[in-house]
């Protein structure tokens, strides 16, 4: 049986190469001009070229944000990407509302396996692709480390995510389907000299929509008034460890390694009481501000 | 899924995108590979003023980089000029990335415990006109390729030129192998400004012999320091810098030292010439660690905390080390070139990357002009070299180098003249002062400087300098 | 004598992109033969050691690429030496 065609999207973020973060303030500093792919940005479209190769449906390029976004686009173009498509959207806004902007394009494009960077340098905490799961109401392959197509041409994929403790999660996957892979699952292939040339310079079939301004989601309606400030771990207030031990033993005080502390457990719930059992546990440690 | 690795062939959209250049002539991607009117090789100061002048003048570029963005290879050890822009880009003043306007010059020459300074200050360097500029390069060159790509050539980064292609049948050059797949570029020039190893010119037999004397390596560490304390340390007003050249540094090997100001940080380093270095079996960071111990440096230095450290080499043999600067179809320009003067106080590289590489880009777009792009059709480079400040100034001071990295320059003199200046200052009373002709004899006599070589060296140096 | 920076601090403030490829190749039988080895002290990125059986190990991963390694190589073709890959390599910020 001829397997039906299916379209793969590669969601890809422009960033700096040259980030910088200021120790004292938290800042970053970005030098626009030269901007490009993360690494793992570069594995996801490297992971979409090869789906896309086996599927037979087109590869489609997509970002979030305003005109230098596209240098993005003209890069996955080179790549060997069949359709670039731009959402307009303003700079650093939060991962929810970049996940909207994005679903609206890959509703647009009717793309079904989408495929996206884990983590960037720039502080991205890889967070959009599970937003954009949650929009396009797909299954989600989240910080993978290796994708295997099924052999017999359907669309269907195994992935291998990362665990704790060395230990992996295989998960299979059907489209509609939202994938993000770490920066080290595989190698951006080299673009031929003619594809660069041919999407260095001059107009591109970039197509750029504007989403209807939308009404905010949840976590945008949480940072309203909200100020936003550089990510720190919070503080805890230790108490100093007794003078009298020798250094050592007062390191090992500060750290907490062998007091007491309370036995991890796992739980086996729904998701929604999953979910509220973490954040009672955050609660009761102090981690979340209300 | 070994069967789609590997480049995909043009796909449609690709095909369908055409070229879009605002050049009357478009650049050729989409059959029998890829090629333009000129292949420009390295997105340094003289590639992008090479492919600025080409690309105005209608023609199709390729600037070819094989660092992610232009400057990023690139290092350098002082003061860059930029006044050789007002030809080429008049209005470089309102964009050019500056660190700060050089308004203090110093040269200073020193022992281990001793140092002399020649001092100059002057606050018209930090105003229009201006003279000298700090300024980092990966933001410089940056820059300056940008405005080649502003003028219509296609930078194309992160792309290596691995070597020559050649006519079969003449043998001319008529563009460059690149490493990315299907990565030939046919050319009708090639202009090669592909910095001081210049495997291109190499390749071209344009280098006759490869003699490591001619060469140098500086090496150079970034120290990051708030503005203001470097204003103060330095005696500077807010945007000026100062730039200090040093002899006598760097333990006995040919070279010398440099300490310059950026905005909120230092570059101090030294330049060594290679043979000597080899010899000496020294570390090359261990003579900027002395460099910043000495008690004339360190306190200017002081609490800066290292933030990039580089590397490079420098081509300053001069006119005598250049090769030839055009054959068939190719062009050199830049480091590539040796177009670098390394003369003492005079140490400058950057102008002389532009002003060649605006050169090539003329002689070559004069060559196209006339239909040709053999060595005859080019050699309006050379010619347009000797009458502007380039070879000009290379001519003029072709002895420089190795009178200032002649032993008794780096060596004697040093000592010679921080002794005399110990003598002249040192009261050692009850002693009456000495004269200062016995001074000097005496100095002499102690650095192991004859009088004739004194003399030999003062009219040598009247006829390099003079 | 420098107060803190050690040579590995160094090389940690220099940007690389480590090319799938080595761009130096070394012919070990030279370099048993060779009694200077200045590669070793003069290379600014420190990337020659000698090895206990009188040859040279390197690496090329912190390359600053300047060149130094085969112009003070006293044996013809001992050093080959080459740009790596387009887009690898130093990255300098700063300089």
């Amino acid at each position: 049986m001829e397997p039906a065609p299916v379209m793969v999207a590669v969601a890809l973020k422009n960033i700096s190469q040259d980030t910088r973060i200021d120790a004292l303030t938290g800042e970053v500093e970005r030098d626009e001009p030269s901007s490009a792919l993360s690494r793992a940005d570069q594995a996801a479209l490297e992971w979409a070229l090869r789906l896309a190769g086996i599927w037979s449906g087109g590869l489609a390029a997509l970002t979030a944000g305003r005109r230098p976004s596209e240098r993005v686009l003209r890069t996955a173009l080179a790549a060997g990407a069949s359709r670039a498509l731009r959402v307009d959207l303003a700079p650093e806004r939060p991962s929810e509302a970049v996940a909207r902007a994005l679903a609206a394009g890959i509703e647009r494009l009717g793309a079904q396996v989408v495929i996206c960077g884990d983590m960037s340098p720039d502080r991205g905490s890889g967070s959009v692709p599970a937003y954009l799961a949650a929009h396009l109401s797909a299954a989600q392959g989240l910080g993978l480390l290796d994708i295997k197509p099924d052999s017999s041409g359907r669309a269907k994929l195994q992935a291998w995510r990362r665990l704790d403790g060395g230990r992996r999660e295989l998960l299979t996957l059907h489209p509609p389907c939202v994938l993000s892979v770490e920066g080290s699952s595989a190698v951006l292939r080299r673009s031929s000299l003619p594809a660069v040339l041919a999407t260095s310079s001059g107009a591109l079939p970039i197509e750029v929509m504007t989403p209807a301004e939308p009404t905010p989601g949840p976590a945008e309606l949480m940072a309203v008034g909200a100020k936003t400030m550089p990510f720190r771990p919070r503080t805890h207030l230790i108490a100093p460890p007794d003078p009298s031990l020798d250094p050592l033993q007062r390191v090992i005080a500060l750290t907490g390694a062998t007091s007491d502390h309370a036995p991890a457990k796992t739980v086996v719930a729904d998701p929604q009481v999953g979910a509220d059992s973490l954040l009672d546990a955050l609660r009761s440690w102090g981690e979340l501000q209300e | 899924m070994s069967d789609i690795k590997g480049p995909p062939p043009l796909n449609e959209s690709q095909r369908s995108l055409g070229y879009v250049v605002p050049n009357t002539r478009s650049l050729q991607s989409e059959h029998d590979g890829a090629s333009c009117d000129v292949a420009v090789v390295g997105a340094g100061p003289a590639g992008s003023a090479a492919a600025l002048v080409l690309a105005r003048d209608g023609w199709s570029v390729c600037l070819l980089e094989r660092g992610s963005y232009p400057g990023s290879k690139n290092m350098y050890g002082g003061v860059i000029y930029p006044r050789v822009l007002d030809g080429l880009l008049p209005n470089w003043r309102e964009d050019m990335p500056v660190q700060r306007w050089v308004t203090r010059r110093a040269t200073m020459v020193m022992t281990e415990t001793q140092s002399l300074t020649l001092d100059y200050r002057t606050s018209a360097w930090g105003s229009p006109p201006y003279n000298g500029a700090t300024s980092f390069r990966p933001e410089l060159d940056r820059w300056l390729a940008g405005k080649a790509v502003e003028a219509g050539a296609v930078l194309v980064e992160a792309t290596t030129a691995t070597g020559l292609l050649r006519d079969p049948s003449s043998g001319a050059i008529c563009g460059v192998r690149t490493d990315r797949p299907d990565g030939d570029l046919r050319a009708r020039i090639v202009i090669a400004c592909d910095g001081v190893n210049s495997f291109l010119a190499k390749e071209a037999g344009l280098y006759k012999n490869l003699d490591p004397s001619n060469y140098t390596l500086g090496i150079k560490e970034v120290l990051s320091l708030p503005s203001k304390t470097i204003e103060d340390r330095f005696g500077l007003s807010p945007g000026q810098g100062a730039d200090f050249e040093i002899l006598g540094c760097t333990g006995g090997i040919p070279g010398g030292g440099f300490l310059y100001t950026n905005l909120d940080s230092l570059a101090v380093g030294v330049v060594v010439r290679l043979p000597e270095l080899a010899a000496s079996a020294r570390r090359p960071e261990e003579l900027v660690t002395e460099l910043k111990a000495h008690p004339g440096i360190a306190p200017l230095v002081r609490d800066g905390e290292l933030i990039e450290y580089s590397a490079h080499l420098i081509p300053e043999g001069g006119l005598d080390m250049m090769p030839e600067l055009v054959c068939d179809g190719l062009l050199v320009a830049g480091d590539a070139a040796a177009m670098c003067l390394a003369a003492g106080i005079w140490l400058e590289g950057v102008n002389f990357a532009i002003g060649s590489g605006a050169a090539a880009g003329e002689a070559a777009s004069q060559a196209l002009a006339s239909g040709s792009s053999n060595a005859r059709a080019l050699a309006g480079y050379r010619d347009r070299l000797e009458s502007n400040f380039v070879l000009a100034d290379h001519r003029k001071l072709r002895r420089a180098p190795h009178l200032v990295l002649s032993k008794r320059m780096q060596l004697s003199y040093p000592q010679l003249m921080c002794n005399l200046m110990e003598g002249v200052f040192t009261v050692e009373n009850p002693s009456p002062k000495p004269g200062l002709t016995k001074l000097v004899l005496r100095e002499a006599k102690r650095s192991g400087v004859s009088l004739t070589e004194l003399l030999s060296d003062a009219w040598t140096a009247f006829r390099t300098f003079g | 004598m420098d107060a803190g920076v050690s040579f590995e601090d160094r090389m940690a403030t220099v940007e690389f992109t480590i090319a799938p490829d080595a761009h130096i190749v070394v012919d070990g039988d030279s370099c048993r033969g060779c009694t200077t080895k200045a590669c070793i002290s003069a290379c600014p990125a420190g990337l020659f050691v000698p090895t206990s059986d009188g040859g040279v190990l390197f690496n090329y991963e912190q390359c600053f690429e300047c060149g130094t390694c085969y112009m003070v190589c006293n044996v013809a073709g001992a050093i080959t030496w080459n740009y790596p890959l387009g887009g690898h390599g130093v990255s300098f910020h700063r300089s």
